[in-house]
């Protein structure tokens, strides 16, 4: 078993909707969640669903991923700055290198991430696509 | 409170240890460390690894080494900051004699990566990083020092074979560095052609994995060398989360700090082992200790600023690149190292009338970072 479904199931909203943080004092977005917010130090934080829409600013494609991805090889991994100038590390659906390239716009959908062995349980989350 | 001094040093060479264990690895390079200080009474043992119960299904480092020294009753144990593991062992170590309580204390860098196959390894790794928010999306460690170097040579207009450099350092001062695990020169045109892992890095211009282990003794008695200051700060675990990506604050605290207290000028430093895990790696530690202006360490690199008898050697023993990344170990080698610079004994990589010595040991991408300054007792 190489993912832990009790971490999975309590970060799902995370992981499908893209919920991060916001600070109550100053404002500042964060993803992923934080508890302490690392602009004015504040623990008053409330919820907040990140924009779906944002720009690569760097990607890499990965031959030798961790164990749990390693039937998916190669994967792409991309640097993301979402619109509300908060930045993600995401896997890249349907990847073509040929639009891959900084600046591109990208869109987050809902894809498969990983399979627990044969029979085991499927994990859901993010992963971002290049917009034509 | 006592100055701190290491008494002597050991390093196995970097290898994979097939017929060897964890416990073996750790009381081989001890014995020798113990030897060379003349077999002083250990007070207190600290072990420096970053993945043994996942890598070895073994944990409580510190007493499997005592008990396997046959020292009962002695005080041990292990501490853990990722690939900064080693480095942040011997800080833990320079405490224990500056507080006065011990009078000599043996600190052990260990890792024995090669009972893992390389998906493992990878997850080992990437436990640097957040399980829940970085491994969960699929990224590796490399893969966040591929992101970050594409970032940086985008950021600063530079070429992928300037970055190539540094491997080729690391590589040549290897050739005579008798516990290195690739003693073999490379050329840019090498690692140009090595696989990639993950774009842009390649074989060739990232550290391998290994089993190794090495040892100082700590003590507050004079030694030939001296540990003026010990310094460790951390930066944001999850690399997507830094306002500014291509700033290694952690290592930006841990030099300023180390450079206050140590009271010396960075002009004096006579050569460093820095982290270059990774060629972006030794960049960006090169350029927050301002040594290189920011998007100019490869470039100095290339023009030979770094190489072994100009004014600033690096990697003199190979660096974590061809000595060897045995991770939790690394730390520990490099004070090792640093020990033969100051002591004289580093034979055919003696940094000529080297005086003063730093090391920079790093955690997860710049998330942890250790400093020591040291020098040698005239």
């Amino acid at each position: 078993m190489n993912v832990i479904p009790i971490a999975y199931w309590r970060n799902r909203k995370v992981y499908t909707r893209m919920i991060g943080t916001k600070c109550k004092d100053c404002g500042a977005e964060f993803f992923p969640p934080v508890r302490v917010c690392k602009k004015c130090g504040s623990r008053n934080l409330e919820e907040k669903e990140m924009p779906k829409n944002g720009s690569l600013l760097a990607y890499t494609k990965l031959s030798e991923p961790a164990q749990e991805f390693k039937e998916y090889a190669p994967i792409y991994l991309g640097l993301i700055r979402l619109d509300n100038g908060v930045n993600v590390i995401s896997m890249i659906a349907d990847a073509d290198e040929e639009k891959l390239k900084a600046g591109a716009r990208v869109q987050a959908t809902v894809r498969k991430w990983t399979e627990d062995g044969k029979g085991g349980l499927v994990y859901y989350g993010y992963k971002f696509r290049v917009l034509q | 409170m006592s100055r701190v001094f290491i008494s002597s040093a050991s390093a196995l060479p970097v290898s994979e240890y097939w017929t060897k264990s964890l416990a073996d690895l750790m009381t081989d390079v001890a014995s020798k460390a113990i030897d060379a200080a003349n077999g002083v009474k250990i007070d207190k043992i600290i072990v420096g690894n970053m993945m043994s119960g996942y890598a070895n299904h073994q944990e409580h480092l510190g007493a499997l080494l005592a008990s396997s020294l046959g020292m009962r009753g002695v005080e041990a144990m292990k501490v853990e900051a990722a690939c900064g593991s080693g480095g942040a062992a011997v800080h833990e170590g320079y405490l224990s004699v500056k507080s006065g309580e011990y009078e000599n204390v043996l600190v052990v860098g260990v890792e024995k990566m090669k009972d893992m196959d390389t998906p493992k390894t990878t997850k080992a790794l990437a436990m640097a990083e957040s399980s829940d928010f970085t491994q969960a999306v699929g990224a590796s460690f490399i893969s966040l020092n591929a992101l970050l170097m594409r970032l940086y040579m985008n950021s600063y207009n530079v070429e992928e074979e300037l970055m190539d450099y540094f491997p080729v350092i690391a590589h040549k001062n290897a050739v005579t560095s008798p516990h290195a695990q690739y003693r073999k020169a490379v050329t840019v045109e090498d690692v140009k052609r090595s696989q990639v892992i993950a774009d842009p890095i390649r074989l060739l211009s990232s550290a391998p994995s290994g089993d190794g282990a090495a040892a100082v003794v700590l003590s507050a008695k004079e030694g030939p060398v001296e540990i003026l200051s010990s310094e460790i700060a951390t930066n944001d675990l999850i690399v997507a989360q830094r306002e500014e990506p291509l700033r290694f604050l952690a290592t930006e605290f841990a030099f300023k700090r180390a450079m206050q207290k140590s009271g010396i000028n960075v002009q004096d430093i006579d050569f460093m082992e820095v982290h270059d895990a990774f060629p972006v790696v030794a960049s960006l530690a090169l350029e927050a200790m301002g040594i290189s202006k920011r998007g100019k360490a490869p470039q100095d690199a290339a023009d030979g600023r770094f190489n072994m008898g100009s004014e600033l050697p690096i990697l003199t023993f190979g660096g974590l690149k061809a000595r060897g990344h045995p991770v939790g170990a690394t730390g520990a080698y490099q004070i090792a190292e640093a020990f033969m610079q100051l002591a004289g004994t580093a034979g055919q990589n003696q940094v000529k009338g080297a005086k003063l010595g730093l090391t920079h040991n790093v955690g997860g991408v710049d998330t942890t970072a250790v400093i020591h300054v040291l020098r040698r007792v005239e």
